[in-house]
C-alpha cells in the first residue's frame, strides 16, 4: 500500500481562552488525505481553522486529539519535516538577512552546504524572479517579493511535499498567475502540494482536489471537478455566430426537450483585463 | 536524505542559528549603545584615577571591571529577552521549526548568539581596559622616573618595578572570565523565563529583580540555614528566596581581585564549574517550557 | 498547567542541590578571605538607596573608592566626624583595601587626636585629653577590624603596632604585633627587629627580651644595627650579665 503524503485523524484542536472559562474549537474531527503528487486544497471562509490544521500538521502546535502524519511520520517527530516545504501565511523573515542570505540561512538548516547550498540559492532566486533583489535586505522588500522568498525558503532542500498557507495573498495577479505556474510545474515534478486559500477561482484552476472547512469542520470534500459539474447542464461558447445560426439553435431546441436557460456576451474576466494591460507596457 | 538520515543533533544547524542570532543582535541598537557607553567608561577611567588619592590602579581597575560587569549582565538581559518574542511575533518562529530543526536546537542557537556577542564584548572591553591601564602606567612611570631622576638606578628600577606590579595582575584574567560566566548564567536564565512570559518588557523586568535579588540570595540563604529562632513564616520566605534565586554574589570575585587577593585555582575552577551547572540547567528549564510549547 | 507545576518543582529540586553547595562553596570563598564583610542592612541607610543598588551590582568597590575620595575632602576640610564616618562606610563596603583600614586608623589616631588635644573650642583640659583617647581607640578599632578582615597582611599588624608603641605606649602590645607581622609572607625584614626592640621596652619582659635580641646578635653582622648593640648593652645591664657572657665591646 502507497502512503499518503498527509494523513490526518480524527483531529481535534481546542485553544483555552486564558483568564475566561470560554475555548475555541479550531478543528473538529477533522480526516482527510492527501495521496502522494497531488495538489490538495483547503478551502474555507476566516477563521474556520485552515491555517490550525496546517500548523498541527507540521507539528508546530499539538493536536488536542486525534493525530497527524506526513509520509507516515508521526508530525511530533522532528524528522517527518525533513520532506516538506511551509510558507506560513504572511511570512516575516529576518529583516536583516538579504534575499541570498536568507536562503543560504535556511538550507543550513535543511543540512545543505557548500556549492550544492549556493547552486539551490541561485535556482530558487531565479525561479521566484528575486535574482535582481538578491543583494537587498528583506527589510525593504514589499509584501509580494517576501510571500516569493517565503516559497523560495520552502523549497530550498527540494522537498517531496510542500504546504503553502495562502500562497497568493498580498500578491498581485501576475505573481499570483506566477506562483500558480509554479504550482502547477511542481506538480508535474511529482511533488505534493498541499494548500490553503479562500480565493476560489485560483484554487479550481490548480487543485485536483478541495476540502471545505467551516468552524473546523468539513463539510465537502472531493475532486474538483466531480464538486463542480451542474451534470444535467452544458456550457456552448461560440465564435462569430451569425444570427440565422442562433436562429437554427433556437429552432432546433423548441423540437428537443432541452430549454435554454440564459443567453449573453461572455466578458472577459477582470484578472485577464489586468493581465493584458500590466504586461504589456513591461514587455513592449 | 532518507527517511532515517535525520540526525538529532546537528552541529551545522546549531551554528547556522547561532550565526544568524549573533547577526540578529549586532545589528540592534541598544547593543551599540550599551558597548560604547561601556567602552567610554572604561576609557574615562584613565582620568578617573587622575582624581583619586594615592590609589589610581585601584580606582581605574574598579570603574573599568565595574563597568564590564554591569554591561556585560545588562546585554545578556536586554540581547536574551527579546530573541524568542520577536521570532514569535514575526512569525519567523514557523519557518525555522517547520525546518527539521529540533527545538532544543533552536534554542541552543539562541542561548549560542548571545554567548558568542558576550564573549566578544568581554574581549573588546577587556582589550580596551588593559590599554587603559598599561597608558596609565606609563604616565606614572614618567612621572616616577622625573621624582626620582638623583636616586641610584637600582633604586629607581626597584621603584619603577613595584609601579609596574602594582598596575597589572594576572589574577584580573580568572576575575574577568567569572564576569562572563555571570552574564552566560543570567543569559541562559532570561532565555528560560522568556519561554514562559507574555512580552520581553516583562522578561527584562523580572531579570532585573532577580539581577539585585540574586546579589541578596547568600544573605538569605544563610538567615535561612543558620538561624532557628525566626518565624515559620520568615523562614518559609527566605527558603524561597534561597531556592529560587540564582547566588549572583558568588560571581563577584573582581572586587577582591582589585583589592589584591589571588584566587586559589580550585576556588576559581569551582566557581567556573558551578556557573557552568547554572547554565546548562536553566537552559534545560527553558527547553522544558519549551518544547511543548504552542506557537 | 501541569507543566507550570512541573517546572516551580524542579526550579526548588534545583535549589535543594545547589543551596548546600554554594553555601559550602561561599564559606570557602569567605575563608579565602573574600567576602568577609556582609552588607548589612544597617549600611543601607548609610549609604544612601542609589548607593547601595550600586554596591550590590558589581560596583562595590566603585562606590567604595569614591566614599574614599569623600573622606579625604572631609579630612582636608578638618570634618571629623564625617571623615569616621566615611572611612566606616568605605572599609565596609571594601574590606580587603588595606590602605583604606590603614588611612582611617591614621587619620583617626594620629590627625584627629592631636586636633581634639589642641581644640581651641574646649577650655577644660581634662575632656580635650578624653577625646584625644577616644580617637585613640577609634584608630585602634580599625586597624583591629581591619587585621580581622586581612589576617594574611602584614601591614595593618605593624600599622597597629606602630599605633600601640607610639600612642597608647603599651610596648608589649607593640613587640606581639610586629612577631606575628614578621610571620606573614611579605613581611619587610626589620618586624623580627622591632618586636625585639619593642619588647626591650616593655618592663618585665626584660628576660624574653635580651633572649630575643642575643638570638639576632647571634645570626651574624647583617643583624648587628647600631640600635640592636644599644639596646643590648642596655639590657645587659638591667639584667646583670656577668661580664664574659657580655657581647665584645669589639662590636659595637
Ligand atoms: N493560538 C490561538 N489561540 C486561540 N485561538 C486561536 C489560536 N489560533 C487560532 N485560533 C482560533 O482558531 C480558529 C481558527 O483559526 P485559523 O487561523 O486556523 O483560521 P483560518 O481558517 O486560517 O482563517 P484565515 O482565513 O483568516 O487565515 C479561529 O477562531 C481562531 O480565533
Ligand atoms: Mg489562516
Amino acid at each position: 500500500m502507497i502512503k499518503p503524503a498527509v494523513a490526518v485523524r480524527g483531529l481535534t484542536k481546542v485553544f483555552p481562552i486564558p483568564f475566561r472559562r470560554t475555548r475555541v474549537v479550531a478543528v473538529r474531527g477533522l480526516n482527510l488525505e492527501v495521496a502522494p503528487g497531488q495538489v490538495y486544497g483547503l478551502l474555507g471562509p476566516n477563521g474556520s481553522g485552515k491555517s490550525t490544521t496546517l500548523k498541527i500538521i507540521l507539528g508546530l502546535v499539538s493536536p488536542s486529539s486525534g493525530s497527524t502524519e506526513i509520509f507516515g511520520r508521526d508530525s511530533r517527530e522532528v524528522g517527518s519535516r525533513e520532506a516538506v516545504g511551509f510558507l506560513p501565511e504572511n511570512p516575516y523573515f529576518y529583516k536583516y538577512l538579504t534575499g541570498a542570505e536568507t536562503l543560504r540561512f535556511y538550507g543550513k538548516l535543511c543540512g545543505l552546504s557548500g556549492v550544492r547550498l549556493k547552486s539551490r540559492t541561485g535556482e530558487l532566486l531565479e525561479l521566484v524572479g528575486l535574482q535582481n533583489a538578491r543583494d537587498r535586505r528583506l527589510g525593504g522588500y514589499s509584501k509580494g517579493m517576501l510571500q516569493r522568498i517565503g516559497l523560495a525558503q520552502a523549497l530550498i532542500q527540494e522537498p517531496k511535499l510542500v504546504v503553502l498557507d495562502e500562497p497568493t495573498a498580498g500578491v498581485d495577479p501576475a505573481g499570483s498567475r506566477d506562483i500558480r505556474d509554479l504550482i502547477l510545474d511542481l506538480k508535474r515534478r511529482g511533488i505534493t502540494v498541499l494548500l490553503s486559500s479562500h480565493l476560489l477561482a485560483q484554487v479550481q484552476e490548480i487543485c485536483d482536489r478541495v476540502g471545505i472547512l467551516a468552524n473546523g469542520v468539513l463539510v465537502r470534500e472531493g475532486r474538483v471537478e466531480d464538486l463542480l459539474a451542474i451534470e444535467n447542464q452544458t456550457e456552448l461558447i461560440l465564435q462569430n455566430a451569425t444570427p440565422e445560426v442562433l436562429n437554427d439553435i433556437a429552432a432546433l431546441l423548441k423540437k428537443s426537450s432541452a430549454r435554454l436557460i440564459e443567453q449573453r456576451q461572455p466578458q472577459t474576466t477582470l484578472e485577464r483585463l489586468f493581465l493584458e494591460a500590466t504586461k504589456a507596457p513591461a514587455e513592449r | 536524505m532518507s527517511k532515517s538520515g535525520h540526525s538529532r543533533f546537528s552541529l551545522t544547524r546549531i551554528a547556522a542559528l547561532t550565526g544568524n542570532t549573533f547577526t540578529e543582535l549586532v545589528r540592534l541598537k541598544v547593543f551599540y549603545f550599551l558597548l560604547i557607553f561601556a567602552l567610554l567608561l572604561i576609557g574615562s577611567s584613565i582620568f578617573m584615577a587622575q582624581l583619586s588619592f594615592q590609589q589610581e590602579f585601584q580606582v581605574l581597575k574598579d570603574v573599568s571591571l565595574g563597568a564590564m560587569s554591569i554591561f556585560t549582565s545588562l546585554l545578556a538581559i536586554v540581547a536574551t529577552a527579546q530573541l524568542i518574542p520577536h521570532d514569535v511575533e514575526e512569525r519567523t518562529i514557523y519557518t525555522i521549526l517547520a525546518k527539521p530543526v529540533p527545538r532544543y536546537e533552536y534554542l541552543a542557537g539562541k542561548l549560542g548568539g548571545v554567548l558568542l556577542l558576550l564573549a566578544l564584548s568581554v574581549v573588546a572591553m577587556t582589550a580596551l581596559f588593559l590599554i587603559a591601564l598599561f597608558v596609565r602606567q606609563e604616565m606614572l612611570v614618567g612621572v616616577t622616573l622625573r621624582q626620582t631622576s638623583g636616586l641610584r638606578p637600582e633604586q629607581v628600577q626597584e621603584a619603577v618595578r613595584t609601579l609596574k606590579a602594582s598596575a597589572f595582575n594576572v589574577n584580573l584574567f580568572p576575575g574577568i572570565v567569572v564576569i562572563y560566566l555571570k552574564a552566560a548564567l543570567l543569559a541562559s536564565l532570561t532565555l528560560f523565563v522568556s519561554t514562559f512570559a507574555t512580552s520581553n518588557i516583562f522578561t527584562i523586568c523580572v531579570m532585573v529583580f532577580i539581577y539585585f535579588i540574586g546579589h541578596l540570595q547568600a544573605m538569605a540563604r544563610e538567615y535561612w540555614l543558620q538561624q532557628n529562632s525566626a518565624g515559620w513564616i520568615a523562614k518559609t520566605f527566605l527558603a524561597l528566596v534561597a531556592l529560587v534565586f540564582p547566588d549572583l554574589q558568588l560571581f563577584n570575585l573582581v572586587d577582591d581581585i582589585v583589592a589584591g587577593t589571588a584566587i586559589p585555582g580550585p576556588l576559581f575552577a569551582q566557581t567556573a564549574v558551578l556557573g557552568c551547572v547554572y547554565i546548562s540547567v536553566y537552559f534545560f528549564f527553558a527547553w522544558v517550557v519549551f518544547h511543548g510549547k504552542e506557537l | 498547567m501541569i507543566r507550570g507545576a512541573l517546572v516551580a518543582l524542579l526550579l526548588l529540586a534545583f535549589g535543594a542541590v545547589r543551596v548546600p553547595i554554594e553555601s559550602s562553596l561561599a564559606a570557602r570563598h569567605r575563608s579565602a578571605y573574600f567576602h568577609e564583610t556582609r552588607l548589612g542592612l544597617d549600611l543601607r541607610e548609610q549609604i544612601g538607596q542609589l548607593g547601595f543598588l550600586a554596591a550590590l551590582s558589581g560596583f562595590r568597590s566603585l562606590v567604595a573608592d569614591v566614599i574614599f575620595i569623600q573622606a579625604h575632602v572631609a579630612w582636608e576640610r578638618t570634618e571629623w566626624g564625617r571623615v569616621l564616618l566615611l572611612f566606616r562606610e568605605a572599609t565596609t563596603l571594601q574590606p580587603r583595601s588595606i590602605l583604606f583600614w590603614d588611612m582611617a586608623a591614621w587619620h583617626m589616631a594620629w590627625n584627629a587626636s592631636v586636633a581634639a588635644r589642641h581644640d581651641p573650642s574646649q577650655p577644660n583640659e581634662a575632656l580635650r585629653r578624653k577625646a584625644e583617647q577616644e580617637y585613640f581607640a577609634l584608630g585602634r578599632d580599625f586597624l583591629v577590624r581591619g587585621i580581622k578582615n586581612n589576617p594574611d597582611r602584614p601591614q595593618l599588624y605593624e600599622a597597629l603596632a606602630r599605633l600601640e608603641k607610639d600612642k597608647l605606649g603599651d610596648h608589649a602590645a607593640a613587640a606581639r604585633l610586629y612577631a606575628r607581622a614578621a610571620t606573614l609572607p611579605g613581611a619587610p625584614e626589620y618586624a623580627e627587629r622591632f618586636a625585639a626592640y619593642e619588647l626591650s621596652y616593655a618592663p618585665g619582659h626584660e628576660r624574653s627580651a635580651y633572649a630575643a635580641l642575643l638570638q639576632l646578635y647571634r645570626r651574624g653582622p647583617r643583624e648587628r644595627l647600631p640600635t640592636l648593640l644599644k639596646r643590648l648593652e642596655i639590657l645587659e645591664e638591667q639584667l646583670d650579665i656577668p661580664f664574659d657572657q657580655r657581647i665584645p665591646d669589639g662590636a659595637r
